[in-house]
């Protein structure tokens, strides 16, 4: 186990934290806001990655990489109108159970439009290939993974931390209604973050699929360890979601290949140490 | 009976309890006045172990209960209601006096018999509810009957427990002078060797149920006596009674 | 608090009525058909039991059940016990796995607790799937049902098997209910209703939780023991959270808390899915629409929606009745 094992090793991990963290984020902020448990978080990524799939088959990959989110957050728009609004009010039971029935419906949605058959998708020319580093060769496709991941948190923090609408969001996770007293339109800014939320989840989506085959279940796959990021990072905040990121990515990795057979549990067992000796996570969003 | 030493508690910059200390004999009926702010319910949840107190110690009988859970103390027979209504909602007021006498009486730890049909809980349940009137009500689901009726059961839950030491909070805030009064007439008529503690806005109550009197303000304890002494203070004329009629 | 009113013990004779009647009169399909529901109905009477009558949303339910199942083909496979020695070492086994998750899950509330219990449920789907000691994603096979033969009853037919599950399911139902009517289960409906209050009452709110969800993980044990002996395999897909969500699913429609009704959940939901999934490959649409109805209706699944409908037309006509007589009532 050499330097170049370890750097390998380390990149592998930063590019599934990074991916975590594209998912985690819009769930985390919108818990933080909403006190809303979107399970169909993953359902949404998973049709993200369809859609990027079929438009990068026709037009190509970057119009996917485009495309997908805005689809994503289209059909956020919707599941707002139609279901979230109104369950807003509703006690944790409901909200799991129905965006779990939301689960179900998008699943076999999927399934009914694209067939049960795992689609591929091409890298584009410049992110094809790979190049070394420090040694290893390393796919530039997930260093490319990992910039992105990057630049969403860097680009989310700057917004969260120097712009009105971030001061508003930050307002609105302390506390709900003493932002909506200071005249702010919650309702608005829910809706906003919603929607941000969701074209994450269709960004992450479409940025996986080059690198995991497209399949109707990845949704139902990666929403566990979206759920363990969000609650180990602690429920509402940026920094934790990337924190949780980490853990998660880097415990998997490095568990994966140093103790084959205990990853998973190790990771489980992490998640129920910190709930217990951290109810609110590592980084709660609230003091 | 209840021996409270120096008891300190501050949430952040604010010391909401300074220095607190007072003996309660058995039977005794102390009353704790002191305006809005000055630490009331603050040091009932110290006394009754749903916040812990920064410095200082509690004894029950002798024993020291400072770092005992909240459920402990209650077995050990020290009883509190809230200033706030905190009862089971969905439940029926029988249900409600028949949770508490069950609770305390270890029937709720058998997975053999029912809690609330046993006969030692029934006994309870019609005697608390003789006393507090609310035997009309036995059947009623909590939030279909009357604030006053609530506020009663709030007391009643407490006293289904048994306990020998009592920490009431405020029992007749928000209900009419008359019911007040009916409320202030049950007090007196509880047997004698019951200690009660009872934080209380009503003057006339106060003076009327009280062996002794406690005043706090800003978390310290500013009077400690009789009664007639505290009526005839002069500080505690000018700077609190004095609030309350202007009230 | 729980009670069971003349409706619930009506609904529950009938169920038991139609189990023995298509016990009896079904084919071999149809009995496959029974014993799924039975066993499923083991499973929510226990999920039922914490989440219904202690509020506390488990989502690792299912994982309890596959630990009972892999519990009883550990006992018999490497500890070499006989079938009833490694049905009731997987029942008392799962009880206390039970009863550490819920004396450790005790503290969380809400959706930290869903997500804990969720947290467990995983940790032991990845302990049996990563680990080839249980056979790892295989699964085990070569299970052995009890051997009745003594009695003249031969379990490893359709009907007789059923039939030992519906004793099963009585038996589970009857204790069930003994629990819930005892101090224990009144007390844990007073954590429902108010844990602060109960707490202050000198209540041991965790240990109380403890207790009932390792009663609760007996049971559900129990449900694993069945299925594993129905289908005499066992895989970690048994552990997987969707199965614990299932049988949430499951609980709510039938009626959280009304006891009967999650067992006609029960019976209702395998029912649908056999029917549906011979119409169309796409079942969980179908569920996930109905789902969402049901819970966005606010009715209390299907048996609480005419509880409270018959409730609300008995109160009318007592109203009804009282008008004439009643004196007014003062301000």
């Amino acid at each position: 186990m050499d330097f170049g094992f370890w750097l390998f090793q380390t990149l592998n991990a930063l590019q599934l934290s990074m991916l975590l963290f594209l998912l985690s984020v819009g769930l985390t902020v919108i818990f933080g806001l909403m006190h809303f448990v979107n399970l169909a978080h993953g359902a949404l990524y998973a049709v993200g990655a369809y859609v990027a799939a079929t438009v990068a088959g026709m037009v190509g990959y970057w119009a996917g990489l485009l495309v997908a989110p805005l689809i994503v957050a289209e059909l956020g728009l919707l599941l707002y109108w139609l279901l979230i609004r109104r369950m807003r009010q509703s006690g944790p039971m409901a909200q799991v159970l129905v965006t779990f029935g939301l689960i179900f419906v998008l699943l076999d949605l999927t399934r009914i439009i694209w067939g049960d058959i795992a689609l591929g998708i091409e890298v584009p020319d410049l992110l094809s290939g790979r190049i070394e580093i420090g040694g290893v060769t390393y796919p530039v496709y997930r260093l490319f993974i990992i910039a992105l991941g990057a630049a969403i948190f860097a680009a989310l923090a700057l917004v969260l931390a120097h712009t009105q609408i971030g001061a508003m969001i930050r307002a609105g996770v302390d506390n709900d209604q003493m932002a909506a007293c200071l005249g702010i339109n919650v309702e608005r800014l829910f809706l906003l973050v919603f929607c941000i939320g969701c074209a994450l989840a269709g960004l992450a989506g479409a940025v996986a699929a080059p690198v995991l085959s497209v399949t109707p279940d990845m949704g139902l796959k990666i929403l566990i360890p979206t759920l363990i990021v969000v609650v180990i990072g602690g429920l509402g905040s940026l920094w934790g979601a990337m924190a949780g990121s980490l853990i998660f990515g880097f415990v998997q990795t490095f568990g994966a290949v140093l103790m084959p057979g205990l990853a998973s549990v190790l990771i489980y067992a992490l998640l129920a140490a910190v709930l217990i000796l951290r109810p609110a996570g590592l980084f709660p969003a609230r003091g | 009976m209840l021996d409270v030493r120096n008891l300190d508690k501050s949430f952040g910059a604010i010391h909401v309890t300074r220095d607190v200390s007072f003996r309660l004999d058995k039977g005794e009926r102390r009353v704790i006045l002191g305006p809005n702010g000055a630490g009331k319910t603050t040091l009932f949840n110290l006394l009754a172990g749903e916040i812990a107190p920064d410095a200082g110690r509690i004894l029950l009988d002798g024993r020291d209960i400072t770092a005992a859970p909240v459920a402990e103390r209650a077995r050990l027979g020290l009883a509190r209601s809230y200033q706030k209504n905190t009862l089971f909602d969905g439940l029926t007021v029988a249900e409600n006096l028949g949770l508490a006498a069950a609770v305390a009486s270890g029937a709720t730890r058998s997975i053999l018999r029912d809690a609330l049909a046993a006969p030692a809980v029934r006994e309870t349940v019609s005697e608390v509810a003789a006393r507090l009137h609310l035997t009309p009500h036995l059947g009623a689901q909590v939030s279909a009957v009357s604030y006053g009726v609530r506020r009663q059961l709030e007391v009643g839950l407490a006293l289904a427990t048994r306990p020998r030491v009592i920490l009431l909070d405020e029992p007749t805030s928000g209900i009419g002078p008359e019911m007040a009064h009916g409320f202030h007439h049950m007090l007196s008529s509880l047997p004698r060797d019951l200690t009660l503690l009872i934080v209380e806005h009503d003057m006339d109550l106060a003076f009327d149920v009280a062996d002794r009197i406690t005043v706090l303000n800003y978390g310290e304890v500013v009077f400690d006596g009789a009664p007639d002494d505290a009526r005839n203070s002069a500080l505690l004329r000018d700077i609190y009674l004095g609030s309350w009629e202007n009230a | 608090m729980f009670h069971l009113s003349p409706l619930r013990l009506g609904t529950l004779a009938l169920l038991f009525a139609g189990a023995l009647f298509s016990a009896f009169a079904s084919g071999y399909a149809g009995l496959e058909i029974l014993t799924e529901i039975l066993i499923l109905a083991i499973l929510v009477i226990a999920l039922d039991m914490v989440a219904g009558f202690g509020g506390m949303v488990s989502l690792c339910h299912g994982a309890l059940m596959g630990a009972g199942a892999y519990a009883f083909a550990m006992a018999g496979m490497s500890l070499g016990l006989p079938v009833w020695a490694a049905m009731l070492f997987a029942v008392l086994f799962t009880g206390a796995v039970g009863w550490i998750i819920g004396a450790i899950c005790a503290g969380s509330h809400g959706i930290y607790f869903i997500m804990v219990t969720l947290a467990f449920g995983q940790m032991g789907y990845a302990l049996v799937f990563e680990s080839p000691f249980f056979g790892g994603d295989d699964g085990l096979a070569g299970l052995a049902r009890p051997d009745l033969s003594a009695l003249g009853i031969d379990l490893n037919r359709s009907r007789a098997f059923a039939l030992y599950c519906l004793a099963a399911l009585v038996l589970v139902a009857l204790a069930a209910a003994q629990i819930l009517r005892s101090g224990l289960g009144r007390a844990l409906v007073g954590i429902r209703d108010n844990e602060r209050r109960m707490r202050a009452l000198g209540l041991t709110v965790w240990r109380t939780k403890a207790h009932l969800f390792g009663l609760s993980g007996m049971i559900a044990g129990l449900a694993g023991v069945l299925a594993a002996q129905h289908v005499m395999y066992i895989s970690p897909g048994l552990m997987a959270w969707t199965v614990s969500g299932e049988a949430l699913v499951v609980v709510i429609l039938g009626g959280l808390g009304t006891f009967v009704g999650p067992i006609l959940g029960a019976a209702a939901f395998v029912v649908l899915r056999h029917e549906i999934g011979a119409l169309t490959p796409y079942w969980h649409l179908v569920v996930g629409l109905i789902l969402i109805a049901v819970v966005m209706s606010r009715a209390n699944g299907l048996f609480g929606f005419v509880e409270g409908r018959l409730a609300r037309l008995a109160a009318r006509r007592t109203a009804k009745a009282d008008a004439p007589h009643r004196e007014p009532r003062d301000a």
